[in-house]
């Protein structure tokens, strides 16, 4: 009994240290077909390259850095570093804050875990249509990692706004028109 | 003393269990154990479709591209969700009759052992090879 006793706080410790690969972790979502459409629009253009440097002109309207491009594969990858300061946050932290100040404790940081910036990493697929020249299926994703006042990660997530994506493609839409009567 | 001992061994394996490790270079896993499960090899010879294809699989994945490289047939990608995972896929040709794909994961810190996963990866490749092959969206 003493040994069993024992030897469960070893295996829970040991357990700590192992590492958990998620079984379902290249597993296609259930949402996969949602986000696809979210995600991708059909346009056309004379050539892949007007796609793509319409795309880099509505990357610099957007403040973007563009990081690679790789023409022979239709791929752009860009990203931006902005703020995600939030008013609201900053008020309800700096309130627990006070709160923990006016119980006595002299370890009050709620207001460092503030978000502070946040990096927007977004990558644009250009994809021929097989069945139409001068079709072309167009695939935007984006993910962001927010980090708050130390620098700490905060949130790691994807960007799932529709509207987001259909105001990318709006801008898209018009720079590639731009593109293509300028040439 | 015969009663301190045990204590003292638990003691000794709790500091030491999270010690700090040489850094791993070689990776873990034998070499050729680890290639079979990591590659699917394709009949085509259109390494720019596969390619395609596999960025295909990737943003349905949830990746974004960090780089694509056509002439070294070389994909990375990161997917940011609660962990971040990255992944290179490299495609080559082989024997000019077809084409091999080999994909490696790591989360966080950790490489990814697990055949499924890998199986998981190529269950959604082999779809995704299918669709663009054929023209269907």
């Amino acid at each position: 009994m003493r040994r069993i006793v024992l030897s469960a706080p070893l295996l829970a410790f040991l357990g700590a240290c192992a590492t958990t690969i998620p079984e379902d972790a290249l597993r296609l979502p259930e949402s996969t077909l949602e986000i696809r459409s979210i995600q991708t629009r059909t346009l056309e253009a004379p050539s892949e390259i007007d796609i793509l440097a319409a795309t880099i002109a509505v990357l610099q309207d957007m403040e973007f850095n563009v990081d690679r491009i790789e023409k022979p594969l239709g791929v752009i990858t860009a990203s931006k570093v902005t703020d995600a300061d939030s008013t609201a946050e900053k008020t309800g932290l700096l309130f627990l804050d006070l709160l923990c100040v006016a119980s006595g404790s002299n370890n009050c940081d709620a207001s460092t875990t503030a978000k502070d910036d946040q990096r927007i990493t977004l990558t644009m697929v250009v994809l021929p249509s097989l069945e139409r020249s001068g079709e072309f299926t167009a695939r935007v994703t984006l993910q962001r990692v927010i980090f708050d006042k130390m620098d700490r990660i905060k949130v790691l997530e994807r960007v799932s706004e529709p509207e987001i994506y259909q105001q990318i493609f709006d801008n898209l839409r018009k720079s590639l028109y731009i593109q293509v009567s300028e040439k | 003393m015969s009663r301190s001992l045990p204590l003292t061994l638990l003691a000794l394996v709790l500091l030491s269990g999270c010690a700090t490790s040489p850094p791993d270079v070689a990776g873990t896993g034998t070499q050729l154990a680890t290639r079979q499960i990591q590659t699917r090899e394709y009949d085509t010879l259109d390494k720019s479709m596969t390619m395609r294809s596999v960025i295909a699989t990737l943003q349905d994945l949830g990746f974004t591209i960090d780089q694509a490289d056509a002439e070294l047939g070389t994909i990375t990608a990161t997917r940011l969700h609660d962990y971040t995972m990255r992944m290179t896929v490299t495609v080559v040709e082989k024997d000019n009759e077809r084409i091999s794909v080999r994909a490696n994961a790591r989360i966080g810190e950790n490489s990814v052992t697990d055949p499924n996963t890998y199986q998981d990866f190529f269950v959604v490749l082999d779809k995704a090879m299918f669709l663009t092959q054929h023209g269907v969206d």
